[in-house]
């Protein structure tokens, strides 16, 4: 692992050739597939976005019965982000929600503290918090999460520092870190769970793109390292196509995770492995404005 | 007694001299730098009616110039700033505000980029700013056929004109008086000067002469305006019949390259005005060469000659490109450019 990781970061800072600028479009979109990319918007520019989530292409929930998941959805969301300088922009998003806590708001804030450049920056750093309440009705008797005995108990956390480097026009990678606390969580579960990704994007031609992107939970049930019992927990792993027609970004994708916020994909990607075919066929579409 | 001879000698002289200086100082005299209206006023042409109004609460230069450069300006009614003109252009993004050309008195757009490359200037749709308060007519020839009646008021009136260009053009508000004017300061700093026009040893010194003498004299008049063209030409030219064939001649790449580095990146690399963009990798070059040969209205040849015209929720929009400001030889330069690297 301590290899891997030394691996990694040898690669995020090794020179490329560049021209004397700021790298442009290290990802396309300011979201890979689930992972948020370093992208910004720029200043005064507002992003409005509908994501969705299909149900299980394959397996026992899946295939013809539900038209490949088709005809069930897994998670959506619908949102819009504000670029209030070129290095801040803040969000806000509501998704059905997939994991235990559902009907999310999701503030975002995003910040771009390091932009690479050549002879300068090797790589780009972006801090990415999100809070999300669940506004799902309360149930005193209720056993799950939904008996919320606090108001707090709705609210969710996540925080992520993303570092991505384009190699080149073809190229680019980015390795993340983060955080997510829920205010209340399942029985036997910890309320903070660290996680480290990566993500990817490889330019095929003009306006077609492959991303792919990969969270990997380190502690609790949710990582492949504990060894406890229980609810069978998966990182979250999406491949995708992505279309820029000026304006729009087009993106469909593969992804196991059923939420499409890290505040619920990260906690609650639960019955999602891929060799049984639990994943979905997902889309995001993207229409950026200028404000002003 | 001496002493004050002295004195006396000393006040005469100081006064004699200072006279001298002031006559000079008062005189007018033309060199390089010298306004080209100021020459013509001198001779005895009528003033052009572009004069800003500085009566008006908040013109200056200064505003004009950043309302030229940035699109917002200090606001005289307030400590901040005015709403940004467009949210999608300056003007800059289409007009130079220096000298483009070699010769002002032709159009030769071969010559204004070569010329703009060595200046490190863009290669634009539009006319340069610079000596637009010396041109007395505007949005001539085939802008008819683009913008109707709405050209009929700018044709002859400068004002007018800007505003146009404010509205239609950059797709913005248009501008108030005390903008407009503070434009038009600004663009009397940045007007024709003697330097920029081309002389015969003996032309010049015949202007200079009677300019300095203020003679009035219509031939010498006649002779500046000569020298500079007191509107743009616009001739819009179609796509090519067979896209595949192209236009008639084998590009020159060489040319080719700097129109698409000095016009096509100076709008589409990273956004700058544009959804679509541009670069030097191979993606873009590859991309543009699939479309060139195509009747597509993603093809160079239909984008450059027609334009594009605005979407629901964007409004900005590409201008097209006259024959005046790219020939149909430019247009094979850049074909061949992007074939070429778009092949390698």
């Amino acid at each position: 692992m301590k290899k891997f990781l030394l691996f990694i970061t040898t690669l995020l800072i090794s020179q490329a050739v560049w021209g004397q600028e700021y790298a442009f479009q290290t990802f396309k979109d300011r979201w890979v597939i689930n992972t948020h990319s370093v992208e910004m918007l720029p200043k005064n520019r507002m992003d409005f976005r509908v994501t969705h989530r299909f149900g299980d292409l394959a397996g026992e929930a899946g295939g013809w019965p539900t038209f490949y998941g088709l005809e069930s959805a897994s998670d959506v969301l619908i949102g819009f982000e504000y670029g209030a300088t070129d290095n801040l922009s803040v969000g806000v998003f509501r998704t059905k929600g997939a994991g235990d806590l559902k009907q999310l708001i999701s503030p975002t804030v995003k910040y771009r503290l390091l932009q690479q450049e050549s002879g300068g920056t090797p790589i780009t750093l972006t801090a990415v918090g999100v809070g999300s309440i669940s506004t799902m009705q309360k149930v005193d008797e209720s056993e799950g999460l939904n008996s919320f005995p606090k108001f707090s108990s709705r609210m969710v956390y996540n925080l992520q520092m993303l570092a991505a480097r384009k190699y080149s026009d073809a190229f680019s990678l980015q390795v993340s870190a983060g955080w997510t606390h829920r205010n209340l969580s399942p029985f036997g579960e910890l309320n903070d769970i660290f996680n480290v990704g990566f993500a990817t994007r490889i330019q095929v031609s003009h306006a077609l793109s492959i991303v792919g992107d990969f969270v990997l939970p380190l502690n609790g049930v949710q990582s492949p390292f504990d060894d406890t019992d229980g609810p069978q927990y998966s990182p979250s792993i999406g491949v995708g196509i992505e279309i820029e027609t000026g304006g729009h970004v087009f993106q469909i994708n593969l992804v196991n995770s059923q939420g499409i916020m890290p505040t619920d994909y990260i906690p609650y990607t639960k019955d999602a492995e891929w060799s049984k075919g639990q994943f979905r066929l997902g889309f995001t579409i993207s229409r950026m404005f200028k404000i002003r | 007694m001496k002493n004050y001879w002295y004195i006396f000698i000393a006040i005469a002289a100081f006064v004699l001299f200072a006279g001298v200086a002031g006559e000079k100082g008062n005189r007018f005299l033309v060199d390089e730098t010298t306004s080209v209206a100021e020459v013509l006023k001198k001779l005895g042409d009528k003033s052009l009616s572009h004069q800003p109004n500085f009566s008006i609460n908040g013109v200056s230069a200064k505003a004009g110039e950043d309302l030229v450069l940035r699109g917002i300006a200090k606001d005289p009614k307030g400590d901040g700033e005015t709403k940004k003109q467009s949210k999608h252009f300056v003007c800059t993004s289409c007009h130079n505000v220096e000298r483009e050309d070699p010769d002002l008195s032709k159009v030769d757009p071969e010559a204004r980029l070569l010329f703009v490359k060595e200046k490190g200037l863009p290669f634009l749709q539009g006319t340069a700013l610079y000596g637009a308060v010396n041109r007395t007519s505007f949005y001539n020839g085939d802008y008819e056929k683009k913008y109707g009646d709405l050209v009929l008021p700018a044709r002859n009136n400068i004002r007018e004109a800007i505003q146009l260009c404010a509205v239609e053009c950059s797709q913005g508000r248009r501008l108030e008086s005390w903008e407009m004017e503070s434009v038009l300061a600004y663009l009397w700093t940045i007007d024709l000067k003697m330097g920029d026009l081309i002389w015969s040893e003996n032309e010049l010194e015949d202007v200079k002469i009677k300019a300095e003498k203020g003679m009035a004299d219509s031939t010498a008049i006649a002779l500046v305006k000569s020298k500079y063209l007191a509107g743009a030409p616009a001739t819009f030219v179609d796509p090519p019949q067979d896209r595949k064939q192209g236009y008639t001649r084998t590009g020159n790449p060489d040319n080719g390259k700097l129109i698409y580095e000095l016009s096509c990146l100076h709008c589409h690399k990273n956004e700058r005005y544009s959804f679509l963009n541009l670069d030097e990798s191979k993606y873009s070059l590859k991309f543009l060469e699939n479309y060139f040969p195509k009747y597509s209205d993603l093809s160079v040849y239909y984008v450059a000659r027609y334009g594009t015209k605005p979407h629901p929720g964007k409004r900005s929009y590409m201008p097209h490109y006259t024959k005046e400001k790219l020939s149909n030889e430019m247009m094979e330069d850049l074909r061949t450019y992007v074939e070429q690297e778009g092949e390698k």
